[in-house]
């Protein structure tokens, strides 16, 4: 709400989530690919290998084409992307870390130098001086991931920067060395993974497979460790940071599951092309190298699902607005913000103060100012398609909103604003409603769980609702009628006696069955 | 009204060195890049001129192949050059530059798109070359237009970046970033004051590829040397008409920084048309007396320094822009010594260590030892 919001229809979440997919692919690539090039050389040279020699020389081509054009120019789409979708986490990145960004930027220029040289100085230079650019090339790729992987880590277990605010204490963080050897994992699956694709353009066959083969000592080993230091990597996660990961919304669970699921694919297909190598097709190579991008893309959402609510974790909230208050914050806190107002602080909105007529349309405004960094009304995590489906009508999103820090473990902020504010909120999102909820004469208890409770609880026996209920369904549904008196903290969500009763019931039916179970 | 407290508060970290270290920063960087874009842009138009004109000349088929061939190098170092003044602008003037480029966020989310295409198509000519000589010619063509509509975002963006009194009616008409600033009187001077710039400084690149084939192949080099020279002496006496439009296309305040009111800007754009004038001259007798030595080292020095001279002119004139919403002593500022240390060695080891590159390459030597 300090910048103005970027509208983007589909959701800006989308956009940034194509730039970055795309980019963390081709620049690992950029870096192991590099190691991939020279030893690859070496061996050629060695071997006398005058076919391989000229395969690689295509490859390089290849490589400098992709990595220098692409890579280079996704790794500034990054910068320009998240500047238009988070300028406060950009700006603080940028403050936090310019002598990095800096120190990046002059391995960058030499490593650009070296590839462009590498792949000029085929026809050029003696084999020595060549291989010497090779080396020049990879070693200041790896150290730009080496200065890169700080900061990216950074933002998801900033260690103790968060009390002392020193460069080398968020740099050095706690994912900071598992998180490194893990990507330069995938960087040197990815160079077997690439060399598929140029090999099985290959003609000579004989060829071809000693290519297939040599590029698999490069991807099985490497796809084998990668669990190692995976493990690593989530044992040096905070615990406290997985709990919106999983559970109720287990956005972090379904993209892990699918990581591990495209790596186990992306495994097996290498071993595939080994059964035949010498008629490894193009689509083969090509459906390998989309699983690839599928597990590694899977793995970064695992990444960016464990930081939410956070951008940074524990210092700036997705929406930009600051964790804990602090000199020079602009009054962008929770805590100032429910006091001041959302309108009354948030410098890009028109609707200052509220009015009966401007419900809908200063609602609108706190959604694009204070929602919108991963929302949108009715596309990408839409809010619309969230709320028809549990039929909330204004006055239960009045009190859901209430309670949004809870809902799916932890994974939003609380809402910022005042009570009034709320309220033009509700109205808004409830303007988005094209049906109205339909008043269920014979509710369901299940469909009531599903529609009013499971945003926070869950349908185990250890959650709070099963364990804290009262046994007596009587005593129960009278408890349910208001649910700020049993526990301050729950939402005034108004369940009819029918919903009550009906809720009490399933849940009894559950207890039952968990029981039975339990007890054999 | 414009209130200007819509202008976005700087986010609360301290600046990890003195203010004036990013300010240097961020001009010389900036000079490097544009001398990079200026060299690939202006190379890639006359590659294409000599292209066209070469019915009155028999080289203009192998200039316009010579000069294609190293349009990509240049896009890369462009790209890379140009990563540094875009760190350093959002180190002093984020909450500018970044409320401008969201309220032309497509346009500027579009030109990675077109950089890629412009970058793959300048490849493709590359590569390809005389084996599909007319596509290549198309392509290039291509690509060139798409470099040409990057640079029109880029003064449109930055142009806003500048007036923060058109923000809030420009984002609250639309907040889906799909404007431009046409509205800005100094939008179209601007652009074509640096676009000339760039065919003036590409035909410098011009001058120093003759020079580099001068004993070679004089006659082909001479060829060179004269299309490089007279664009960059018709594209230079041109910013004598361009420029000053430019300038008087200013807010009079702002004009005024130039012409007497600030000693440092006005002295700078003396010293900036002085030095236009000499590389003018420079070049001209150059030409006349076949002296390539005088064009490729004279001339370029010249403009060197006049580049420099353009930025800092540049900057002062953001600066100026800018008064009313920033102050420099805002920053806190607590250096990070050991990653500013690091930096500066790294920074000071690297360009070294390039040369090195470029000479164990061969760049240097004239009979290139380096080859097989």
């Amino acid at each position: 709400m300090n910048y103005p919001v970027w509208d983007v229809a589909f959701g800006a979440g989308l956009l940034m989530a194509l730039v970055a997919g795309l980019h963390v692919f081709v620049s690992h690539f950029a870096v192991g690919g590099g190691l991939f090039l020279i030893l690859t050389e070496r061996k050629a040279r060695r071997n006398n290998d005058a076919q391989l020699l000229t395969w690689l020389k295509y490859h390089t081509r290849f490589f400098v084409l992709l990595t220098v054009v692409f890579g280079a120019v996704s790794g500034v789409g990054i910068w320009f992307t998240i500047g238009l979708i988070s300028p406060t986490a950009t700006s603080n990145l940028i403050h936090i870390y310019v002598w990095g960004w800096a120190i990046e930027w002059v391995f960058f220029f030499l490593e650009i130098t070296a590839a462009l040289l590498y792949l000029y100085g085929w026809d050029k230079l003696e084999p020595k001086v060549h291989e010497w650019f090779g080396w020049v090339y990879f070693v200041t790729a790896f150290a730009s991931m080496v200065v890169i992987n700080g900061i990216i880590t950074f933002m998801l277990t900033p260690g103790n920067w968060i009390a002392n605010h020193q460069f080398w204490s968020g740099f050095f963080n706690p994912t900071y060395a598992p998180s490194l050897l893990f990507r330069f994992c995938i960087s040197l699956a990815l160079a077997g993974i690439y060399s598929l694709i140029t090999a099985s353009l290959q003609k000579d066959a004989e060829l071809k497979a000693r290519i297939v083969r040599w590029g698999a000592i490069w991807t099985v080993p490497s796809l084998l460790l990668l669990p190692v230091f995976a493990w690593w990597y989530i044992r040096s996660i905070p615990q406290l940071l997985w709990v919106s990961a999983r559970g109720a919304m287990p956005t972090g669970t379904h993209f892990a599951l699918l990581a591990c699921l495209l790596l186990g694919g992306t495994l097996l297909l290498v071993l595939v092309s080994l059964v035949r190598p010498s008629r490894l097709h193009l689509s083969l190579s090509l459906l390998l190298a989309v699983v690839a991008f599928g597990a590694m893309d899977s793995f970064e959402f695992v990444r960016e699902s464990i930081r939410k609510p956070f951008v940074i974790v524990n210092y700036l909230y997705a929406n930009s607005l600051y964790f804990t208050p602090m000199p020079g914050d602009g009054g962008f806190t929770v805590d100032n913000i429910s006091s001041a107002g959302v309108l009354q602080t948030a410098k890009w909105v028109q609707n200052r103060n509220l009015t009966q007529d401007n419900q809908v349309a200063a609602g609108r405004e706190i959604f694009r100012v204070e929602c919108q960094s991963c929302h949108t009304a009715n596309s990408y995590r839409g809010i619309h398609q969230y709320i028809v489906l549990r039929h909330w009508d204004q006055d239960k999103l009045h009190a859901m909103l209430g309670v949004l820090f809870m809902m799916h473990n932890n994974v939003m902020p609380q809402f910022a604003g005042t009570d009034a504010e709320l309220n033009a909120l509700s109205a808004y999102l409830g303007s988005l409603q094209s049906m109205n909820p339909p008043t269920d004469l014979h509710p369901v208890g299940k469909t009531v769980f599903e529609q009013n409770c499971s945003m926070c609880h869950q349908a185990r026996p250890d959650d709070h609702l099963f364990t804290n209920m009262p046994k007596d369904p009587q005593t129960a549904v009278t408890a349910l009628s208001s649910l700020p008196a049993m526990f301050p903290i729950m939402p005034d969500l108004k369940l009819s006696e029918d919903e009550r009763r009906a809720l009490v019931q399933w849940v009894d039916t559950q207890r039952s069955a968990q029981a039975a179970t339990g007890g054999n | 009204m414009f209130d200007p407290s819509m202008v976005p508060t700087p986010d609360p970290n301290p600046l990890p060195a003195p203010y004036w270290v990013f300010k240097l920063l961020l001009v010389v960087t900036f000079a490097l890049h544009i001398l990079a874009m200026n060299f690939m842009l202006g190379g890639a138009l006359l590659a294409l001129l000599a292209r066209w004109r070469q019915k009155g000349s028999q080289f203009g088929t192998r200039i316009f192949y010579d000069v294609a061939k190293k349009v990509p190098v240049m896009m890369a170092a462009t790209i890379s050059l140009g990563i540094a003044p875009l760190l350093f602008v959002q180190v002093l003037y984020g909450q500018f530059f970044y409320t401008s480029s969201i309220l032309v966020a497509w346009p500027w989310f579009l030109v990675l798109v077109l950089v890629v295409c412009a970058y793959y198509g300048f490849y493709f000519v590359s590569y390809q070359g005389q084996r599909r000589h007319q596509a290549v010619g198309r392509v290039m063509l291509f690509s060139t237009t798409l470099v040409l509509i990057i640079g029109f975002i880029y003064t449109n963006n930055l142009t806003l970046s500048q007036v923060p009194a058109n923000w809030a009616q420009k984002y609250f008409s639309s907040t889906s970033g799909w404007g431009l600033n046409l509205a800005e009187p100094t939008l179209v001077p601007r652009y074509l004051h640096f676009m000339t710039a760039a065919v003036a400084v590409g035909g410098l690149y011009l001058v120093l590829i003759a020079w580099s084939k001068w004993k070679q192949d004089q006659q082909y080099a001479r060829a060179i040397f004269q299309l490089g020279g007279k664009a960059f002496l018709y594209a230079t006496m041109s910013q004598f008409v361009i420029g000053f439009w430019f300038l008087f296309s200013l807010p009079k305040a702002l004009r005024m920084i130039f012409l007497g009111a600030d000693s440092l800007a006005t002295s700078l754009l003396c010293f900036g048309l002085v030095a236009a004038l000499v590389s003018i001259f420079m070049m001209s007798a150059a030409l006349k007396k076949d002296n390539i030595r005088l064009a490729a080292l004279g001339v370029t020095s010249v403009t060197a320094l006049d580049v420099l001279t353009m930025s800092t002119m540049r900057e002062l004139l953001r600066m100026a822009y800018l008064k009313p919403y920033y102050n420099p002593q805002q920053f806190a500022v607590q250096t990070q010594w050991s990653p500013f240390l690091i930096f500066l060695v790294l920074f000071v080891a690297g360009v070294a260590f390039w040369f090195v590159m470029l000479k164990r390459y061969g760049l240097f030597s004239k009979t290139k030892a380096a080859q097989q």
